[in-house]
C-alpha cells in the first residue's frame, strides 16, 4: 500500500473544504464591513457544486501536455485546482444609498459557515485519530 | 494569512463606525451651540464611507478572485450638512437677528439618536465577525492534537 493510500482524497477534500471556507468567511466579513457603505454589493463565494465535482469527476482530466492546449474546464475539474467562484448579489430593492448589504442575512451565513467550519476541523482531527489509532494496535 | 486579512477588514469597520459615533456625538452635544470658529450655527457632521481593496499590490494579485474581492471600509471624508438652520424665535438671545430669530443647528436630535443605534448594532456586527474569525483561527490549531 502507497502512503499516499493512507491519507486517501479524504485529508485532501477536508483541507480544500476548510480554506475554501476560510475564504467565505472573509467575503462575509467584508460585506458586514460595508453594510453601511453607498453603493457597495455583498459577495458570496460559491463553491459547493464546484467542489462536488471534483470529486465525483475523475473521469475526464484534460491533461495539459503542450503549451498551446487549451485546459478542460468541465465539472471534473482537479480537487486542487478548486478555488469556488464570487458571486456578486445585488437586492432586490436597495435603500437610497444604493446598498444591498442585509445584515441579518450576512449574519446566519456566517453563523453557517463558522458551523461548517467547525464540522470539517472535527472531521479531520477524527481522520487522523482514526489513523493513530490503527497505528497503535498490536503494537 | 487569511483569517488576517478578515479581522483586518472588521477592524477598519470597527474603526469607521466609532468615527461615525463621534461625529453623532458631536452633533448632539452642539445641538443647541450657535457660536462656531467658523462663525454661524454649528453645522451637521456626517461620515461618508467608502469600500477599499484589502490588499495591495502584490499579495492581492497572488489571492485569487476570492481575496480580491474582500473590500475594507474607509471614512473617505467628513461632510457638513449644508441644509438651513432651523430658526428659533427669542429675541432676547445675543444672537438673534433683527426680526428676533436665532439661527440654531441643523441638527435633528431624533436623526441623530437613530443614526446612534444604527452604528451600534453596525459595531457590534463587526464584532461578532472578529470573535467568528478568531474562533476559526483557533480551531484550525486543534487539528491533529
Amino acid at each position: 500500500m502507497p502512503v499516499d493510500g493512507i491519507f486517501s482524497s479524504t485529508i485532501n477534500l477536508l483541507s480544500k473544504s476548510i480554506d475554501l471556507r476560510v475564504k467565505s468567511q472573509n467575503l462575509i466579513s467584508s460585506n458586514v464591513a460595508n453594510a453601511e457603505t453607498p453603493n457597495y454589493v455583498p459577495k458570496s463565494l460559491d463553491f459547493e457544486h464546484e467542489l462536488q465535482g471534483a470529486l465525483k469527476g475523475g473521469g475526464i482530466n484534460g491533461g495539459v501536455t503542450n503549451s498551446r492546449h487549451i485546459p478542460l474546464k468541465g465539472v471534473a475539474g482537479r480537487l486542487e485546482s478548486v478555488s469556488g467562484r464570487v458571486v456578486e448579489s445585488p437586492s432586490k430593492s436597495p435603500g437610497k444609498d444604493g446598498n444591498a448589504v442585509e445584515i441579518e442575512n450576512e449574519m446566519s451565513r456566517m453563523a453557517e459557515n463558522q458551523i461548517m467550519y467547525n464540522a470539517t476541523v472535527q472531521m479531520l482531527t477524527k481522520k487522523l485519530e482514526g489513523l493513530r489509532s490503527a497505528m497503535k494496535v498490536g503494537s | 494569512m487569511d483569517f488576517f486579512s478578515s479581522m483586518n477588514v472588521s477592524s477598519s469597520a470597527l474603526t469607521a463606525e466609532r468615527t461615525r459615533m463621534n461625529l453623532i456625538s458631536s452633533n448632539l452635544a452642539n445641538a443647541g451651540t450657535t457660536r462656531t470658529p467658523e462663525g454661524g450655527p454649528y453645522k451637521r457632521k456626517d461620515a461618508v464611507f467608502t469600500a477599499t481593496p484589502a490588499q495591495s499590490g502584490f499579495s492581492r494579485a497572488l489571492s485569487g478572485a476570492a481575496g480580491q474581492n474582500v473590500r475594507q471600509v474607509e471614512v473617505a471624508q467628513v461632510v457638513e450638512d449644508q441644509s438651513p438652520p432651523r430658526m428659533h424665535y427669542d429675541p432676547g438671545h445675543p444672537d438673534a437677528n433683527p426680526q428676533g430669530y436665532v439661527a440654531m443647528p441643523n441638527v435633528n436630535v431624533m436623526e441623530e439618536m437613530a443614526d446612534m443605534i444604527s452604528a451600534t448594532r453596525a459595531y457590534e456586527a463587526n464584532v461578532t465577525a472578529v470573535q467568528a474569525a478568531k474562533s476559526m483561527a483557533l480551531k484550525a490549531l486543534e487539528i491533529g492534537r
